[in-house]
């Protein structure tokens, strides 16, 4: 039986320079099947998350099948499954964060984001802000990761400042 | 060889064992859920556990190998308290409130009863924390379903799909108390490559994937059944083993044997087999014999007194040619979102357009209902006055690779014996008779070699040309998978890319029906290296150097420029072919339905032969078999050529030994060789008294205008059929037969193994088992026939076939036996030729073979090559498949495939309306897009009667075996204007 016309024609991500790539990186390892973390990776880097197609685009060039890797995907919390703001802010709130008023660092960024809620987008598809477990920097609670930025200390106080910087 | 002690029970175990394998050895059953035979061990449900001595933690049975010394408790109190844990977690995600009360309930699988046989009382669904488990569930799937809430995710399923079948549809996703069994990445089987196989079905422990259809109609989980019967599938060669569970006089459900039991099938089976039984109990079966209004019994003779001419044989119906050109319905809207098709039960299914095969109503008009006595009285007078009138020339038979061994036997010897005919043919014709012909003058041979378990087991490289294997043999294409899988190397020589050829290594695509130019170049190439077996060459061949100077000429560019595939290629492929070590060789109607399909397989075999790739367990010939008993009806001699057991009909002396055992005058049986199907269907033919069982040979046959035609012209037609087909239509008497659960018998499969199918229902109505048919009517036509069952037609047909003499019904219970049976304490022969052929000096014969171009090639007028073929979920004229509701669920309508670039130049999307024609006829079918076919080809399926491929094909023969070219014929196809089609 054939599949029903798609929607929108899918964009392969894996095309060029990232296809070459990836097969530096497939090249590492004695299967194709070890390459699957990093090329979810780079999936992730040049669309913000990882959508059916894209599974299958990794599974054919992999030799895997779809539900493999989406049972990968699914597994780890850092691969989006759906679509996320430009960019994503990790809090945490692990005990000695929380104790260094983490709560509060999260109630101001969702505020100043426009999220309102936890794993939620904003409107302007600029942000989207979750709780994380602990980020392994208990010494400069509060920690908060944005992107690949590692932001220490951070308190309610100076999140409209730091949001400045991530426009 | 360790030895250890299970339960007090010394037992030595075979060096890396597990100790679940080494209690089993001691007659211990250990309880298991995740640990299925052959499935990879996981040793995530932790059921197992047991104790071994000197070992402080308990230790999971399946997964542990023993060790010399090893003093292991299998029920401890430890580890049966751990087990109880175990199922006391599971069940606080499982629905069990029907096991509470201490477990009086009846348990309803596997898991349930480990529930009860631990005695763990489930905690009420309404007092859990945790909520029922998810998944995908394939909502409105005609064939499988699920109900997640009772998975326990054990994965068996997961690995069943991923390592027995090699598809890989399901796996488990997210994390945790989240985590669940999915299908694909977005729920849609379809997409996932699904093939409905059903061994997820098979494997699941508890039900939560579960058959669709007995549930549908009893409604039940599980379904009750009264007794199992043991039977062998009635679709393709490959002869799986099922088990049909009866309940009253119903077929319910049919489930393959352990998988580790010696079966062709090992444990599986494909979607036909699973789920394809429902046509046993269609309401199209035949219940009543019928006979043709017009005919009238007047003064003890039969008389015909209805129209004659033109209206002798017409009916309320249209030609298959009518039928082809009407513009068809619009296929049925696929579901949106993840929903698939869901079909009304089979008993509701009236109007829908998808029941267009069920026999229309009105087809029954011209025939009047009749008793046996009358059906047969008329059978009988009137084939014994055109024999008599006409002489033995004019008569002739249509058996059947459908039907038992038995009764092909009985048929050939009732024309034989009784009319002095060796018309005597049947779809083998259109078949394999190209290879028969082929293997005959090479090695006197009509069968495989080899068998299908040495391709899983001991070959390095598997050549496969022209065998869409995992369509059409799909339990064996598994098995070539699991063997690519482990390390064998595959290539595929094949013009559409299938399944097999996308996986293979080397793919050689080459333009259809110019295989002999690449085997010549192979066999150049491997000269030109030097890989030839010289050895095997000098010793068991002979006119080697002719072949040597044929294939002289054919470089790998001369055939990369005929071929269309790169010289390298080819290169590589030969030198691959005869390395080895082991390489096996299939091959199936790609190559046979050729014009020039008997030089094809001739190449073929130069190839085998030359590299000696062949009486080696490990280095098989394997011509894949289409039909679930073509090769035995082949044995049984209904070919017009020989005698069962490929004695010739020429030779006086074996003439003689038959006349013998049939009580007739050697001098009433002829010596001449007969007509074959493809003469027969003429218009210059001289049968005009002709008798088919099980046969439709309307859709199955080329250019059916004219066949359509010829049937009408016949003096007396019987068919012998389950229903009202194509064909039967235009009978004088149709006579209901049994389907294959209805009747004992035995059959052969592609590796010449003999099995047996016992009965398990009776036949509906009055309809009755083919060989008391048979029977009934020799006797009546005064031929000395006295069996009383078909063990006594295999008692006689041990007598006369010397490769059968071995064979007794009670040798074949289990895993049957592969002839040759030579006595009977021969354990059969798994593989052949291990030290000569079955020539006159043992050696095997090269015939140098030329490349000649298909009948038609494309030009300006018919611009594309199309190539006919099977469908997974259709069999030939779909007079079963059709009438599956499951099956018919999933192709229902009549496709052709096209490449998307030709559709795009066409202008036409999936689904549209096309034209199609030929030079002999039209049909409109509607598109597929699909890169399965090459540019400038295209496929369409033979099993449709609205939209009949065999209308276009040529009737140009082969001159060897009296093939049709079914493969090759030039098409023009063109747009239907939509407004045009509603």
């Amino acid at each position: 039986m054939s599949a029903a016309p798609e929607k929108a024609a899918y964009e392969p991500v894996f095309t060029g320079d990232r296809l070459k790539e990836l097969e530096a990186i497939m090249a590492r390892y004695p299967t194709k099947r070890a390459a699957l973390l990093p090329a979810l990776w780079m999936v992730q880097q040049a669309r913000g998350w990882i959508s059916e197609e894209a599974m299958v685009e990794v599974a054919e060039i992999l030799d895997l099948t779809p539900a493999y890797v989406k049972g990968v995907v699914t597994f780890y919390t850092m691969y989006h499954q759906h679509p996320v703001g430009k960019h994503f802010i990790q809090v945490c709130t692990t005990t000695p964060c929380n104790l260094c008023g983490a709560e509060d660092v999260l109630a101001a960024f969702l505020k100043h984001t426009g999220c309102e809620e936890l794993g939620a987008t904003s409107p302007d598809g600029k942000y989207t802000v979750v709780e994380v477990e602990c980020l392994g920097a208990c010494g400069f609670a509060t920690a908060v990761l944005i992107g690949d930025d590692f932001l220490e200390n951070v308190t309610a106080e100076k999140v409209p400042e730091i949001l400045k910087r991530y426009q | 060889m360790p030895t250890v002690t299970v339960n007090g029970k010394r037992v030595n175990a075979p060096e890396g064992a597990t100790i679940l394998e080494a209690a089993r050895l001691a007659g211990i059953e250990i309880p298991t859920l995740c640990w299925y035979p052959k499935l990879p061990v996981v040793g995530n449900c932790r059921i197992c556990v047991v104790s071994v001595e000197g070992q402080p933690k308990l230790l999971p049975a399946c997964a542990t190998k023993v060790s010399d010394g090893m003093t292991i408790a299998t029920e401890s109190e430890e580890a049966v308290e751990a087990r109880r844990e175990v199922l006391r977690l599971l069940l606080e995600r499982y629905p069990a409130d029907h096991l509470r009360n201490g477990g009086r309930a009846q348990p309803r699988n596997e898991f349930e009863r480990y529930v009860v046989q631990y005695g763990v009382e489930p905690t009420p669904v309404a007092e859990r924390d945790l909520s029922l488990r998810e998944g995908d569930e394939r909502p409105g799937d005609p064939m499988i379903r699920h109900d997640m809430s009772l998975c326990i995710l054990c994965t068996r399923c997961v690995r069943a799909c991923e390592d027995i079948q090699v598809v890989g549809v399901l796996d488990v996703a997210y994390r945790g108390e989240h985590a669940q069994i999915i299908v694909g990445n977005d729920g849609d089987p379809d997409k996932a490559a699904c093939t409905w196989c059903g061994e997820c079905v098979r494997v699941c422990p508890t039900g939560a994937i579960f058959e669709v259809l007995p549930r549908e109609r009893f409604g039940e989980h599980p379904v009750r059944s009264d007794r199992v019967v043991r039977s062998v599938c009635p679709y393709c060669g490959v002869g799986c083993q099922v088990d049909l569970h009866v309940r009253d006089n119903e077929v319910v459900r049919v489930t393959s044997p352990d998988i580790l039991l010696d079966t062709p099938n090992q444990g599986s089976t494909c979607v036909k087999g699973r789920f394809g039984y429902d046509f046993v109990q269609h309401r199209d079966r035949l219940t009543r014999p019928l006979i043709r209004k017009g005919w009238v019994k007047r003064e003890g003779r039969w008389v015909w007194e209805g129209p004659t001419g033109e209206l002798r044989r017409s009916g309320p119906w249209r030609t298959i040619a009518g039928e082809g050109v009407e513009l068809k319905p619009p296929a049925p809207p696929r579901a949106t979102g993840k929903r698939l098709r869901d079909l009304p039960l089979l008993e509701r299914v009236t109007q829908d357009i998808r029941d267009r095969a069920a026999t229309p109503a009105e087809w029954y008009e011209p025939f009047r209902e009749a008793t046996w006595e009358e059906a047969l009285d008329l059978v009988a007078s009137e084939l014994a006055r055109i024999h008599r009138e006409r002489g033995p020339g004019a008569m002739a038979v249509f058996q059947s690779a459908k039907c038992s061994n038995e009764e092909n036997y009985l048929l050939q010897r009732l024309f034989r014996a009784r009319f002095g005919t060796n018309n005597v043919d049947h779809c083998t014709r259109l078949c394999h008779s190209t290879s028969v012909s082929a293997m005959q003058a090479a090695l006197n041979t009509a069968a495989a070699s080899g068998s299908m378990r040495e391709i899983e087991e001991a070959c390095d490289v598997i050549f496969i040309a022209g065998a869409n294997t995992t369509e059409t043999h799909p339990v064996f294409g598994a098995a070539i998978k699991r063997a690519h899988k482990r390390g064998a190397f595959l290539i595929v020589a094949d013009p559409r890319k299938i399944e097999l050829a996308r996986r293979a290594d080397i793919h050689l695509q080459m333009q259809p029906g110019t295989d002999v130019a690449l085997f010549n170049a192979m066999l150049n190439h491997i000269l030109a290296c030097g890989l030839e077996n010289q050895e095997f060459i000098a010793k068991r061949t002979k006119n080697f150097e002719a072949v040597r100077r044929a294939v002289q000429p054919y470089t790998p560019e001369r055939a990369e420029a005929i071929t269309g595939v790169p010289a390298a290629l080819i290169r590589e492929a030969a030198e691959r072919y005869a390395r080895g070590p082991n390489t096996t060789t299939l091959w199936a109607m790609g190559l046979t339905q050729h014009l020039t399909g008997h030089d094809m397989v001739t190449a073929l075999l130069n190839l085998i032969l030359a590299t000696g790739m062949i009486g080696r367990w490990g280095a098989a010939m394997m011509p894949v078999r289409g039909q679930n008993n073509v090769q035995g009806a082949s044995d049984m001699g209904a070919i017009p050529f020989v005698y069962p057991d490929y004695q010739p009909v020429s030779d006086p002396k074996i003439r003689e030994k038959f006349a013998r055992v049939w009580g007739v005058d050697p001098e009433s049986m002829s010596l001449e060789p007969g007509l074959k199907v493809t003469e027969m269907a003429r218009e210059d033919s001289p049968i005009r008294a002709l008798y088919i069982m099980g046969e439709n040979p309307i859709i199955s046959d080329p250019d059916i205008a004219h066949a359509e035609a010829w049937f009408a012209t016949l003096e007396f037609l019987a068919v012998q059929d389950l229903f009202l087909t194509e064909t039967a239509r235009y009978a004088d008497v149709v006579l209901p037969g049994a389907s294959f659960a209805e009747k004992t018998g035995t059959y052969v499969n592609t590796e010449r193994r003999i099995q047996i199918a016992h009965k398990a229902i009776e036949p509906p109505g009055e309809a009755r088992a083919d060989w008391e048919i048979i029977v009934d009517l020799s006797n009546r036509l005064g031929l000395p026939t006295p069996f009383k069952s078909p063990e006594e037609v295999m008692e006689e047909i041990r007598k006369v076939a010397p490769a059968w003499a071995g064979v007794t019904y009670r040798r074949l219970e289990g895993a049957g036996l592969q002839y040759p049976v030579p006595t009977e304490d021969h354990p059969g022969t798994p593989f052949l030729f291990a030290d000569r052929f079955p020539t006159e000096d043992g050696k095997a014969t090269f015939h140098p073979v030329e490349y000649s171009d298909p009948a038609e090639l494309p030009d300006e007028e018919y611009p594309f090559v199309m190539n006919t073929g099977r469908q997974l979920y259709h069999w030939h004229t779909g007079t079963m498949t059709r009438r599956s509701r499951g099956l018919d669920a999933r192709e229902p309508l009549a496709v052709v495939e096209i490449h998307p670039e030709d559709a795009e130049e066409l202008g036409v999307t999936e689904g549209d309306p096309v034209r199609i024609t030929s030079r002999r006829g039209t049909i409109v079918t509607s598109v597929r897009i699909s890169d399965r076919v090459a540019r400038r080809q295209v496929f369409v399926p033979f099993h449709f009667r609205e939209a009949a491929a065999n209308l276009l094909t040529s009737p140009v023969l082969e001159p060897h075996a009296k093939m049709a070219e079914l493969k090759v014929c030039a098409v023009r196809i063109e747009k239907v204007p939509v407004e045009a089609a509603v």
